[in-house]
């Protein structure tokens, strides 16, 4: 008998633990330790932050979900990794402290044969001075955040039919952040609900973002073949800007949000300040800051974890210049390298580099769009480390069996640019491969006959469909594991 | 509710032309397929 660990029950945990539960017999244990007793499908936070969908709409509560299908839920957060167990037993272990009300604050030992790190981000607003909820800013990360935003929302727009002039800034919090794309969506989202108001001439909107060009989305942008030519994604994107009326800051550091005003630096090391009556900034992610000691109780956390707390796993992290990173750098199984049965998936894995070019300000301020590693690649690899473990315990692999590099895996994204059947649209984008490949796919870095993008009603329509599907693929009703990530 | 002229002045804008067919139905529904086509190839080459 084995006993599988999976830490943290979003895209990539939730998925992984599924599959684990499907894959292995009854005799194998699979336990979810997860702080957050309701299940989050996180890009329809953009609709709750909008007003249009509220906290029921997007989450659900996992326990029922995880015993009917046979997984022990610990609601929990993980604290500490002990991989080769402690001085009293080798066997490996993470403490745990619950979250739950009935055991708040209660810690516990819990031995594993398999662990997989699926913990996800912690959002970082910390390393913005008044950024997020409890500062000047909001945010539309979580399902409470997005719907306090949506409060925001309603009131400025009672503003403004009451006759005042707003400004609304939505993007990145830092330099430093990633998920780009969620803030695009925000901000046209918004756009479109400001207009259905009936008060858009009394709306100033502006996207602050870190990406050196809109369009970047931390993938280094998109080259589409369109109309004969092969155009940048940042061509498309600015069109869709001015189409809408929405201004945009490129290559921006937010350094500090005060009640009302942002404060940013740009490229070329300028420093400005520009008020607003609502901003949505999101906030970079870190790791969510596990220790880990080995047998003797030493700790090795920072051999375990990259110092931005993101786990290290079969990656290539040796420091090179931007134009020597090869997709080849990127993980293939997501195993630890000095723990076979430790894995980490989603946001949890430390990515070797930035895929879209880190640049520094004249005052050395590093702006530098992170990685995504969300939606169709988290669940990717949570299904891989899944099946690899489900090898390595019925079969007796003495390695991972699958493998899931982003250099070879590609992503199809939908991002939503307003709502209704026949005026809502959205942007559908695929991409192959995630990570560019310029030897592979010379000056472009990826495959054109995969790499697309368009906007339309169609869009919209996938949009709305996915959040149906993948919400009742996660409560794992009949049939959800024929769903694909 | 305009961009900064300057901004505008150097982005594609799409013409009335385009704006119809991203909501013309019977053209939309052939993109859907078409969209969905693609997509499950993606989720074929990744997996």
């Amino acid at each position: 008998m084995a006993k599988v660990v999976v830490l943290g029950a979003g895209v990539s945990g939730h998925t992984a633990a599924l599959v684990l539960r499907r894959k292995l017999g009854k005799e194998h244990e699979v336990v979810v330790v997860s702080p957050n007793r309701r299940w989050n499908w996180i890009p329809s936070n953009i609709w709750v932050g909008v007003g249009l969908m509220d906290k029921k709409d997007v989450t659900f509560e996992l326990a029922p979900v995880y015993e009917r299908a046979g997984v022990d839920f610990r609601q929990a957060k993980a604290l500490e990794l002990h991989p080769e167990g402690t001085a009293d037993s080798a066997t490996p272990r993470v403490t745990i402290e619950y979250t739950s009300e009935a055991r708040r604050g209660e810690r516990e030992e819990v031995p594993y044969d398999y662990l997989v790190n699926a913990t996800g981000p912690k959002l970082n607003f910390a390393a913005t001075p008044g950024l997020g909820p409890d500062g000047n800013s909001l945010s539309v990360c979580t399902f409470d955040h997005a719907e306090k935003t949506a409060d925001a929302l309603r009131a400025a727009i009672e503003r403004m039919k009451a006759g005042e002039q707003l400004t609304f800034v939505v993007g990145m919090g830092h330099g430093s952040c990633t998920c780009e794309g969620a803030a695009f969506e925000y901000v046209f989202n918004l756009e479109f609900e400001i207009r259905n108001a009936g008060v858009r001439d009394n709306a100033r909107i502006v996207f602050l973002t870190n990406e050196a060009e809109l369009g970047d989305f931390g993938v280094d942008g998109l080259q589409i073949k369109r109309g004969g030519y092969v155009v940048p994604s940042s061509t498309f994107a600015e069109s869709l800007f001015v189409e809408r009326g929405v201004e945009w800051i490129v290559g921006a550091h937010v350094s500090r949000v005060d009640e009302n005003e942002v404060h940013y630096e740009t490229l070329d090391g300028e420093v400005h300040s520009l008020r607003f009556d609502f901003a949505m900034l999101l906030p970079p992610f870190t790791g969510v800051g596990l220790r880990a000691t080995d047998r003797a109780g030493q700790d090795i956390t920072s051999t375990l974890f990259a110092p931005n707390a993101f786990m290290r796993v079969d990656a290539d992290y040796t420091q090179k210049p931007y134009e020597q990173y090869k997709p080849e750098d990127w993980p293939k199984t997501y195993q630890s390298p000095l723990y076979r049965n430790v894995f980490a998936v989603g946001i949890a894995f430390a990515p070797p580099h930035a895929l879209s070019k880190p640049r520094k300000t004249k005052n050395g301020t590093v702006i530098a769009p992170a990685p995504p590693r969300t939606g169709m690649p988290s669940g990717i690899m949570g299904r891989t480390v899944a099946l690899s473990i489900a090898d390595m315990i019925r079969r007796g692999a003495d390695k991972p069996t699958h493998s899931a590099p982003m250099g070879e895996m590609g992503a199809a994204c939908v991002a939503s640019a307003g709502v209704g059947f026949r005026r809502g649209s959205a942007v559908s984008m695929t991409m192959y491969p995630v990570v560019p490949d310029y030897e592979r796919y010379p000056g472009v870095g990826r495959d054109l006959r995969h790499t697309v993008g368009e906007i339309g009603s169609a869009g919209h329509w996938i949009k709305r469909i996915l959040h149906t599907m993948f919400l009742y693929k996660a409560k794992a009703k009949p049939g959800w594991w024929m769903i694909p990530e | 509710m305009s961009t900064s002229i300057e901004q505008s002045r150097h982005a594609m804008k799409p013409t009335p032309w385009v704006l119809f067919w991203r909501s013309f139905l019977p053209y939309q529904l052939y993109r859907f397929v078409l969209i969905n086509l693609r997509m499950f190839v993606m989720i074929w080459k990744s997996h």
